[in-house]
């Protein structure tokens, strides 16, 4: 579903490059966790698969295609097989929870009867239901995100990219969002997500990406927050993963049960 | 997009940016007035060129004392001209008589004048007015000619009058126009940034350039055509009150009918509506990331 074959990125001329002759594949219905401390380039390969900027050199390849040749007039296209969730929301205050899932459909010209149709059928996937009419500020934040993945999901994306989605949110909070990706997931939906949260990473013990200093500088199969080798710097062993045992890779290695994510003990009130 | 969220989205627009989508308004009626006001004076020299061109003709002024022989002569040659279509004579007293009717409103002028006082002449209709010129070129100084004339020169002072003011308007219309684009750019700008967060999202979830452009373009394109309205009011308002109500009572030319309005009604609106969407799309490259 997504490939990256030597990609580099450089911002400026002679600059540090934010990615570093990355190479890695990624099945289509795969979970995927992108890990790495600020600055490693996550945002930057998440920014590649949306064409938001292109590498400098090497491949990008989303859905068989070469991202860098597709037109200009066709990106749009590519925008709408993948979704987008990020950890500040990015809801339309001034539209409702159905509104801003609507929205997305809205724009890309998709007819009254099929906005009508899917957004409640999205709501309900995303536990919306009775919400519909609310305004984002008069919700909690995981409500917030969970608009957000249903605006991100409603066009059907055959990946869903997501930039440190429960970054905002209390630890009960983001085991829930992570349990609505898990479902989205299992649907059949490639994820790939950026985060910072050990205990989600931990606790699901999938496929773990690293990138360090632009470098990808581990591909784990079941892997945890933290690199098991130590430090990336004396790690520079990657293991390459799908690439070399392709059976074990594709929805078919998903568990029809995962373990889901422990919510800790309630806390009150969610953040929001 | 269906129409529906496009005019929506062009709702938000506009009632975020109320007071800036108004001063473009101003502006463009402003502007679309001034070129409206200056089709307008060019449809007036046009119809008073097509009146004179048929009333006024080369006139030429015999000699006392011509006998009729060499007159009979002069004639011919005239009517052999192949510039001039029709020869007609006019006595003293046909000249006097006309002079009186032209001069109807100034007794005093015709008071001091007699049959005497005025040339007998030829009028000339020639088959292109235009070629007026070479005929008086060719018959001035002739034997038994005083001089020929082309009434139409006579009316230099008109029309450098219209000529002058049609300049005057388009001036101010493109001046107007430059006010209009540096507005326009920047209700865009303004625009563009109260709606980042959507732009952003609709490019995100594969919005196309047009769709995301569609509701500034329109916008801009509303106001170019409010302003285009405005602009037919004023002028369908100057051609009641003011060509057909004043002008009318004090000129003996004819002035320009309804035709010249609504072409000159047509030709704003569409400048109006397009060059606004046109100026608008030139700012939308520069503020709105595709």
């Amino acid at each position: 579903m997504i490939r990256l074959a030597s990609v580099t990125k450089r911002y400026a001329v002679g600059s540090r490059p934010a990615l570093c002759d990355v190479s890695t594949e990624i099945g289509a219905g795969e979970f995927v966790f992108l890990v790495g401390p600020s600055g490693s380039g996550k945002s930057t390969l998440l920014r590649l698969l949306l064409r938001e900027e292109r590498a400098t050199t090497g491949l990008v390849e989303v859905a068989g295609r070469d991202v860098a040749r597709i037109p200009d007039r066709k990106v749009p296209l590519l925008r709408r097989t993948v979704g987008c969730v990020f950890q500040d929301f990015r809801l339309l205050p001034d539209r409702t929870v159905a509104g801003n899932v609507a929205f997305a459909l809205d724009v890309v010209g998709r007819p009254r009867h099929v906005v009508r149709a899917v957004v409640p059928e999205v709501l309900e996937l995303v536990g919306l239901t009775g919400k519909e009419k609310r305004f984002p500020d008069e919700l909690s934040g995981g409500e917030q995100q969970r608009v957000a993945i249903a605006r991100a999901f409603v066009g059907h994306p055959q990946v869903l990219l997501a930039d440190e989605p429960t970054g905002n949110l209390d630890p009960a909070t983001s085991a829930e969002i992570m349990d609505l990706l898990d479902d989205i997931n299992q649907a059949g939906t490639t994820i790939l997500m950026a985060t910072h949260n050990a205990g989600l990473v931990d606790a699901m013990r999938l496929r773990v990406l690293e990138l360090d200093a632009g470098l990808l500088v581990r591909d784990e199969r079941r892997g945890g927050y933290d690199n098991p080798d130590g430090p990336s710097e004396t790690s520079p062993d990657i293991d390459t993963g799908p690439l070399d045992t392709p059976a074990s890779t594709g929805p078919l290695d998903v568990p029809a049960q995962r373990p889901r994510v422990q919510a800790p003990a309630p806390t009150g009130r969610e953040a929001g | 997009m269906r129409p529906g969220p496009l005019l929506a989205a062009l709702v938000t627009t506009l009632r975020r940016n109320v007071a800036m989508t108004c001063a473009v308004v101003v502006t463009v009626t402003i502007c679309l007035a001034m070129l409206g006001a200056g089709l307008l004076l060019r449809a007036q020299a046009h119809t008073v060129d097509d009146f004179l061109l048929d009333q006024i003709e080369i006139v030429v002024d015999l000699q006392d004392g011509l006998d009729d022989a060499d007159r009979q002569a002069l004639r011919d040659e005239l009517a052999a001209d192949p510039l001039v279509v029709g020869v007609t004579y006019e006595s003293k007293q046909d000249v006097y008589e006309r002079f009186r009717r032209d001069f109807r409103t100034s007794p005093d002028v015709v008071a001091g004048v007699g049959p005497d006082d005025l040339p007998a002449s030829f009028r000339l209709a020639l088959t292109d007015p235009r070629d007026a010129a070479v005929i008086v070129e060719t018959y001035t100084g002739r034997d038994g000619v005083e001089a020929v004339r082309d009434q139409r020169a006579l009316l230099g002072p008109l029309y450098r009058f219209l000529d002058a003011f049609t300049l005057g308007a388009f001036v101010l219309a493109a001046v107007q126009a430059v006010a209009s684009f540096v507005l326009i750019y920047t209700m865009i700008r303004i625009s563009a940034h109260a709606r980042r967060r959507e732009t952003a999202i609709m490019r995100l979830v594969g919005a196309t350039n047009a769709a995301i452009r569609a509701p500034f373009m329109l916008e801009s394109a509303l106001a170019g055509l409010l302003g285009g309205l405005l602009a037919v009011g004023a002028l369908v308002l100057a051609k009641i009150y003011l060509v057909d109500g004043r002008f009318a009572r004090q000129t003996m030319f004819p002035l320009f009918g309804w035709d010249a309005v609504w072409v000159a009604a047509a030709t704003v609106l569409a400048v109006g509506v397009t060059a606004a969407a046109g100026m608008a799309s030139v700012a939308l490259r520069r503020h709105l990331r595709a």
